[in-house]
This record gives structure tokens, sequence and C-alpha cells, in this order.
């Protein structure tokens, strides 16, 4: 059994969610687990995640560390790497741990593992291809660093016999400089607070097909356009109409999901809708796994004959 | 000023995805191939940034002969030359082992900015862009949604959740992963396809490197055991019939739901 280094990360001045979830993932690798927990005035929280599934948790707690930064917080881990011996290192796959991981992997020469949601028989799980296939990955060597999508697990529950350790941490050579945070603009497009959501994907193929087919249904059914992520990108909607986990969370009545193959960060941010309704031309699309009720068919011949058909409906 | 772009050549997002006889990746005989989207982005970030002043663009790939199109498309679109690190012993490599060989060449070139995407469509890793700055021993950023010159670097808008924005200052030489979506990406024009058949590409194996022996299956610390389709749940009632039948059973759902 090897050591187990859960790297913590602090949202708003409390451990997130996300890091009791690699608390369970470690019980479930199995090992001696231990914690770091970084940043500035953060003893309190450091001594309840030693009790909640953190065990011997390590804290660098520096003023130079209050927010983060990819060099200050590389070196805290790695100095908890050192401290603790572990073998395996786990931490969140959030936009800071997608940042730093890669690099803890490289300084050590470690193998690396990222966005995983599983761990069985010795490999670990990920998803690749946008959703749309399943990997198995086993780690060679004797170190291993490992990023895990949050909501993979459920939360580790139980207690633990834990205590804190203080970490000093030099980030003298931190050449990254956080400015600020920016918090999310006011949206002109409330998704949050439709009833219905017509969303469009890469497979409405153009602009114009959002207004002619897409923006329809929405009207037809007193309820507002939405899209995934390379709509947006692509410049075809303003990033307001963007659903997914750097967009909008919605959770509608009804979501109908148009050409959209359903990557994981869509899904995060409509799966929650009480009624979901696909329609795709391909019947693997990961979004069908989602949905309650699935057309696999052309949605240009679908929606506009739906609308029809409502609106004939209403009379 | 000299940018480098790190790009990936991946399965068109619409190819069919069958799993080949070792059961460890996808066929890719007969399918086709594009440029990683995310890495589009950060080629067209860096052409930006040649239109605004003076800079040489440098695009570097790793894959097979097939590469060489991508490449082609990249130079269509402005860049100046490009490095195909082309070697049948790469195959099977983890990211580590790619990350080392893109070090490898942006050392040789010393970029004052390295451009790549957040992450590739097909291995979904958010791995190799971190890699790269670490080895090289340079700052990062990933996820990067706006990067503008300021003072001797680049501000960076890193994308957090729920569209927040952290806002960080990278000193050059620095590397940038950028996001999708932080600007529009060119077409390669006519003018452009043409001069690009006369612009170099370098050719190059891992043994050039110095790498010959941290490459491929052999070397690999992260190895794919098998791929297969995910585990089924009980996923959606599929309507089938005639698009009359379809649109009149998701009528009688939308009435059911009482949205009508």
């Amino acid at each position: 059994m090897g050591t187990i280094l859960i790297v913590a990360e602090l949202k708003d001045g409390s451990v997130r969610e996300a890091s009791y979830e690699l608390a369970a993932f470690a019980n479930k690798i199995g090992g001696d687990v231990k914690s770091l927990v970084i940043g500035s005035g953060v003893a309190g929280e450091a001594e309840s995640f030693a009790k909640k599934g953190g065990g011997t948790v390590y804290v660098a707690d520096d003023a130079s560390l209050a927010n983060y930064n990819v060099d200050g917080y590389s070196a805290a881990i790695r100095a908890a790497i050192d401290a603790s011996g572990a073998d395996t290192v786990l931490i969140s796959n959030t936009p800071t741990g997608w940042d730093v991981a890669p690099r803890i992997a490289a300084a050590l020469d470690a193998a690396f593992v990222s966005d995983v949601f599983n761990f069985e028989d010795g490999a670990y799980i990920r998803r690749v291809f946008n959703g749309k296939l399943d990997a198995r990955v086993k780690v060679a060597g004797d170190k291993a660093v490992v990023t895990v999508q949050p909501g993979a697990l459920p939360a580790f529950e139980g207690s633990t016999d834990g205590s804190t350790e203080t970490l000093a941490v030099d980030t003298s050579g931190a050449r990254a400089k956080f400015v600020e945070t920016k918090v999310a603009e006011a949206k002109g497009v409330d998704l949050t607070k439709a009833d219905v959501i017509i969303s469009g994907g890469r497979g409405v193929g153009d602009p114009e097909k959002f207004t002619e087919v897409i923006q329809p249904l929405a009207e037809a059914l007193g309820g507002a356009m939405g899209a995934s992520r390379p709509v947006v990108d692509a410049g075809w909607l303003p990033h307001e109409y963007q659903v997914g986990s750097s967009g909008q969370v919605v959770t509608p009545k009804l979501y109908v999901a148009c050409g959209i193959s359903g990557a994981i960060q869509h899904l995060v941010g409509m799966k929650g809708s009480n009624f979901i309704i696909a329609i795709n031309k391909d019947p693997d699309a990961p979004i069908f796994e989602v949905a309650q009720l699935g057309v696999v068919a052309d949605l240009f011949e679908v929606v506009p004959a739906l609308t029809a058909a409502l609106a004939e409906a209403k009379g | 000023m000299k940018i480098l772009v790190c790009m990936k050549q991946v399965p068109h997002q619409d190819a069919r995805l069958d799993i080949d006889g070792d059961g460890t990746w996808i066929k890719e005989d007969g399918i086709k191939f594009e440029i990683n989207s995310y890495d589009t982005f950060a080629l067209e970030e860096a052409l930006r940034i040649k239109d605004a002043g003076e800079a040489e663009v440098v695009v570097v790939s790793i894959g097979p002969d097939r590469v060489t199109q991508a490449l082609r498309t990249a130079l269509g679109m402005g860049a100046d030359r490009a490095v195909h690190v082309n070697d049948d012993a790469v195959a099977g490599s983890d990211a580590l082992a790619i990350a080392k060989l893109l070090a490898a060449v942006a050392k040789e070139e010393s970029p004052d900015l390295v451009l790549m995407g957040l992450m590739s469509d097909d291995g979904n890793a958010t791995a190799v862009a971190p890699m790269v700055a670490e080895l090289m021993g340079i700052p990062s950023a990933t996820g990067v949604m706006k990067a503008e010159a300021e003072g001797d670097g680049y501000r960076c808008e890193r994308e957090l959740e729920g569209g927040a924005l952290e806002v960080v200052d990278l000193p050059t030489p620095c590397l940038i992963a950028v996001q999708s979506g932080l600007n529009q990406v060119r077409y390669a024009s006519l003018k452009g396809i043409m001069a690009a058949k006369k612009k170099p590409i370098d050719t190059k194996g891992a043994g050039d490197l110095g790498l010959a022996d941290q490459v491929g299956t052999a070397a690999a610390k992260a190895q794919i055991e098998k791929i297969y389709q995910p585990a089924k749940g009980e996923g959606a009632e599929i309507i089938e019939g005639s698009t009359d039948e379809v649109v009149s059973q998701l009528v009688g759902k939308i009435k059911e739901l009482g949205l009508l």
C-alpha cells in the first residue's frame, strides 16, 4: 500500500465538495491518505479536513498563497510530496487542477492520468473523444499524478483521525502573478428561468439555421433558445446562450437538444432538467444517455415538422 | 518576436470511431483528420499577433505522414514555417513523452511565446501544455480566453467555472494554452494556400531530439489498456417511425408535461 496525497482546493474560504470526493477516491484506491491545504489563513479549514477524510494534513499557509498562482501552488504541492513520501497525488480536475497538475507530473517525471471518474481493478477510467468512448489507463513507474472529475464519486462521509502539520513553502521564485478574479457578467439571456429550452449544437450547421429552425420551435413552446459550446465558439450565437459548465446551468421543465452530441461539459449544464428530448443523427451520441426520449433522425426533418404540429395542436 | 504554436492532428469530430484490433485506440484507416479545434484558436491568436506587428510564427506537430496536411493548412493560414516530428517510434507515447518532444523542439527554437490549445478533441487530457512549460522552465496559463501584451509579458484571462475569469500576468518567455472560442479562426485564402507550398517543413525524429529512448508504448508511464463504448445506462426511449409518427409522439409528450 502506498501513500496518497490529496491536494484539497478551497473556494470562498472553504474546502470544496470536490476535495471530499478526492478523499472518497483515495479510499477506493487504498493506501495511507495524507492531504495538502493551500492558502492564507486556512488553519481552521485544514483542521476540519483532517477530521473528515484528509488524514494528516499539510498546511501551506502564506499570504503569497491567498490566491491561486501556478508557481506558488506548484512549489507547495512539490513540498508536500517530499514531506509525505506520496506515490500517488490526487487533484480535482478543475481550472486550478488542470493548470498545475501536469506541471507536477512533468517535474517528477511521473505518470499523469487526467479527468478520471473511477478506479477499477488497478486501472483509472476516463472518458475520451468528447464522451464517446471510455479508456482504462494503467500507471507504470513509481509515481502518478491523477486528476479526478468533480462529481464522479460521492463525497467522503466518515471521520478520520487526522492532524495538521505546517509546511514551509518557498514561493519567492513565482513568475506568474495573480492580478484579480472577475466575476461572471450578468447575462442578457437568463436561461435559468426558462421552462422550456430548445438548444442547438454543431449539427445545426450555421447561424441562419438557428433563426430558421431552432428559434421557431422555442417560440412555439414559449421557451428560450440555447446552444452548446461549439456553436458559441464558432460565433454563431453570443456566449449568453451557452448551456454547460462554462455557460449557464439550467433545469427547465423541458430541454430539447437538437444536433448536440453531448460532450461532458454540456451535459453538466443540462442533465438536471426535468425532461430531456434529444434529436440527433448519431445513435451513439452520449446525449441519448441523459435524455428520456430520443429521436435518431435528421433534425431538419423533425424540428420543423414538430413546430408545425405544435402550432396546429394549439389551434 | 518568435511564436511557437504546438498543434495536434485529431480524428474529425464527426469521424466514425471504430475500435482497433488491439482495443487500445480507434481505427485510423479511412477516416478524416483535422487540426484539433483548440489548437486552431491558438494558431489564430499567433497570427493576430503577427498581423499586429513583427513576429515569426512556427508551427510544430507530432505524428505520421498525414500530419503534413495539418501543417500545410497552418502554413496556408499564415504560419511562416513548420516542424514535423515524424517517427514511427513515437506511436503509443503518453502525454509526457509528447511534451518532452515539444519541449525539445521549443528549446531549439527558443520562442518568446508558446501557444497551444487547452486540450485535444481525442484524448481530452488537458495535459501537454503545462508539461511543456514545466520542461522548458517557463510560466504558463491554461484555459485562456484573452491574452494581451502587457509590460514585459502577457496579461491572460483564464476561464474559471460559471463564467468567472482569473487574470494573471506572465513574463515572457511563457506558454499560453487557450480555451476554445477566444477568437474567430480564419480560413486559409487561396493565395495563402499557394504561398504555403513554398514554405519549409523541417522533419525530425525522436533521435534528432535526443529522446529516442523516452517515447513510444514501452516508455509510456500512463498506458491505455483498452478503450471501449461506455457502459450504457437505461438511456433514452428511442421513438421510431416516420417523421409524422415521431412528431405525434413528441406532441403527446409535450402535452403530458403540461407545456402546451
